[in-house]
């Protein structure tokens, strides 16, 4: 099947692994992703605190380029554009003069309501759990992850539905469980690392990248794992400097939820270009596993 | 007589309040302070205690100043946590959202300059190419906050953040982390046009009143 798809800036960029490995891994099951032509940046968050019109007409161009091509559905990775484009798409729908006036300037028109999908939802939608189950070589039983989905997927500034619970989302835990892997439960999955923060007000975001990190170490996690590109890296990036800040020992993996599921199907490491990440990854996924064949 | 210590005067008090839940679309009167949302906030301890439903209680009471001068209409990171949870579906979040843009409007300095700079420099790099451009945006944005730091002879500031930016910029290329290439989609020009037109319109509806 095939299903548009947006990978936004951040993808092309700094988080470019993260496009990789998607396409290499839904490709794997079957789904066809195809990136729309000529999209444009979705404004972010930054759009909604400069002009509210610009935040809804730059997700909105996108929407309209999806649909004139045919395509009934659209998936977004990154959670900021995820959850800026459903935004735009209900404020138009709420709002036909908005609409209108949007695509009074637009060449590929918006219609009706594409569905705009997180990656979460493709994975469990889309894909059958036997064709999961099938192509599943390794166990990892060592891996104790602890689920972060950040405040993007589930929480909006407009009346938009959640595609999960709000407060204590289940989407990753449910597809880790196919993958034979168990998640821990633990309080900080949808707390708010810092976004942007992290580059203009660094005191404040290493405060609470620090708080998710003292409750998943104290919970015996080794690694975190996430959907969205701007929690991966501020985790990631930043970690030395938020543990050192608040004399924290450990030091965890933030693992794109790609890169487990390319490890469960047998994909090497090296070929999901883990060793780009900031705080060494290869080497629990690589002791898993060898200990995973010490097991057979 | 002495005046009183609180002065509430409603010719001054409506306008603000009314200008504040037009903009942000949310219905401020609704709320009745149960803080549901100020145990939620994120930057809660950040920001000196001033909660979300403190710099509501302040616009509630026509207080201009302080709902444009106070840490958390800065430190909001838009994380939406207080609109999930208030009783009464104010969304904070859009009401710091539009602050910030009343404050510019109004020329007030941001009591953190950097997290204006940064928005709006996010926001001119991705309509100047239609995709954002990574580290050209982030090189305009260091440039802004040098300058304006400069001004004010602070340059130790500019020299730890370039430090601090430097050894970022070279982890990341060390991990094949930056990108070379220039991104840019060619229907910037169509968003352009909207927005104009849109500023436009706004403008004269402003006029009319
Ligand atoms: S949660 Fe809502 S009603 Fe309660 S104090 Fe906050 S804004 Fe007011
Ligand atoms: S959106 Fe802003 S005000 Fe609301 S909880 Fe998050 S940080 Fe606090």
């Amino acid at each position: 099947m095939e299903i548009a798809y947006y990978p936004g800036c951040s993808l092309q960029q700094s988080s470019s692994l993260y496009d990789h490995q998607t396409r290499m891994i839904f490709s794997r099951l079957g789904v066809e992703l195809k990136e729309i032509e000529d999209w444009n940046c979705c404004g972010a968050t930054s759009a909604g605190k400069v002009d509210d019109f610009l935040a809804v007409v730059m997700p909105a161009r996108n929407i309209g380029i999806a649909e004139s091509a045919g395509f009934t559905e659209m998936v977004i990775p990154c959670s900021a554009c995820y959850s800026r484009t459903i935004v735009a798409q209900k404020r138009m729908q709420d709002n036909p003069e908005l609409r209108d006036e949007i695509n009074s300037g637009l060449t590929a028109k918006i219609k009706g309501s594409i569905r705009i999908s997180t990656i979460m939802e493709v994975f469990l939608n889309h894909v059958s759990p036997d064709l999961i189950k099938q192509k599943l070589t390794h166990k990892f039983r060592g891996l104790k992850p602890v689920c972060y989905y950040g405040c993007m997927q589930t929480r909006f500034p407009y009346n938009v539905p959640a595609s999960d619970n709000v407060e204590n989302p289940q989407a990753m835990e449910t597809l880790l469980k196919l993958f034979g892997i168990r998640a821990l439960d633990w309080n900080y999955k949808t707390y708010c690392c810092g976004a942007s923060a992290a580059v203009n007000d660094p005191d404040t975001a290493l405060n609470l990248m620090a708080k998710i990190m003292k409750e998943a170490a104290a919970r015996g996690a080794n690694c975190f794992v996430t959907t969205c590109p701007m929690c991966q890296m501020n985790l990631d990036a930043n970690q030395e400097a938020f543990c050192k800040k608040h004399d924290i020992k450990e030091r965890l993996p933030v693992y794109f939820i790609t890169e487990l599921a390319g490890a469960a199907f047998g994909i090497s490491p090296e070929d999901m270009q883990v060793d780009r990440h900031f705080i060494d990854s290869m080497t629990l996924l690589k002791e898993l596993e060898q200990n995973e064949h010490k097991d057979k | 007589m002495t005046a009183s210590v609180l002065e509430f005067s409603p010719e001054n008090t409506r306008p603000f309040l009314q200008e504040v839940m037009e903009q942000s679309g949310q219905m401020l009167t609704a709320c009745y302070q149960c803080r549901k949302c100020a145990a939620g906030c994120t930057v809660g301890d950040e920001t000196g205690s001033f909660t979300p439903n403190i710099l509501i209680r302040a616009i509630v009471l026509g207080d201009r100043e302080t709902a444009l001068n106070n840490e958390l209409i800065w430190k909001c990171v838009s994380c939406y946590t207080c609109g999930t949870r208030c009783p009464n579906d104010i969304q904070t979040a859009r009401i710091t959202e539009t602050l910030k843009k009343m404050a510019k409007k109004a020329h007030v300095q941001p009591v953190l300059p950097k997290v204006a700079a940064f928005h709006d420099a996010f926001v001119e790099s991705g309509m100047r190419w239609g995709r954002l451009n990574e580290m050209e945006f982030m090189g305009v944005y260091e440039l802004k906050n040098a300058l304006r730091e400069a001004k004010t002879k602070n340059y130790e500031t500019v020299v730890k953040e370039f430090k601090t930016q430097a050894e970022l910029g070279l982890a990341m290329l060390k991990l094949k982390r930056l990108h070379f290439g220039f991104l840019f989609s060619k229907g910037r020009g169509e968003i352009k046009a909207l927005y104009r037109k849109n500023r436009y319109k706004q403008a004269l509806k402003a006029k009319r009143g």
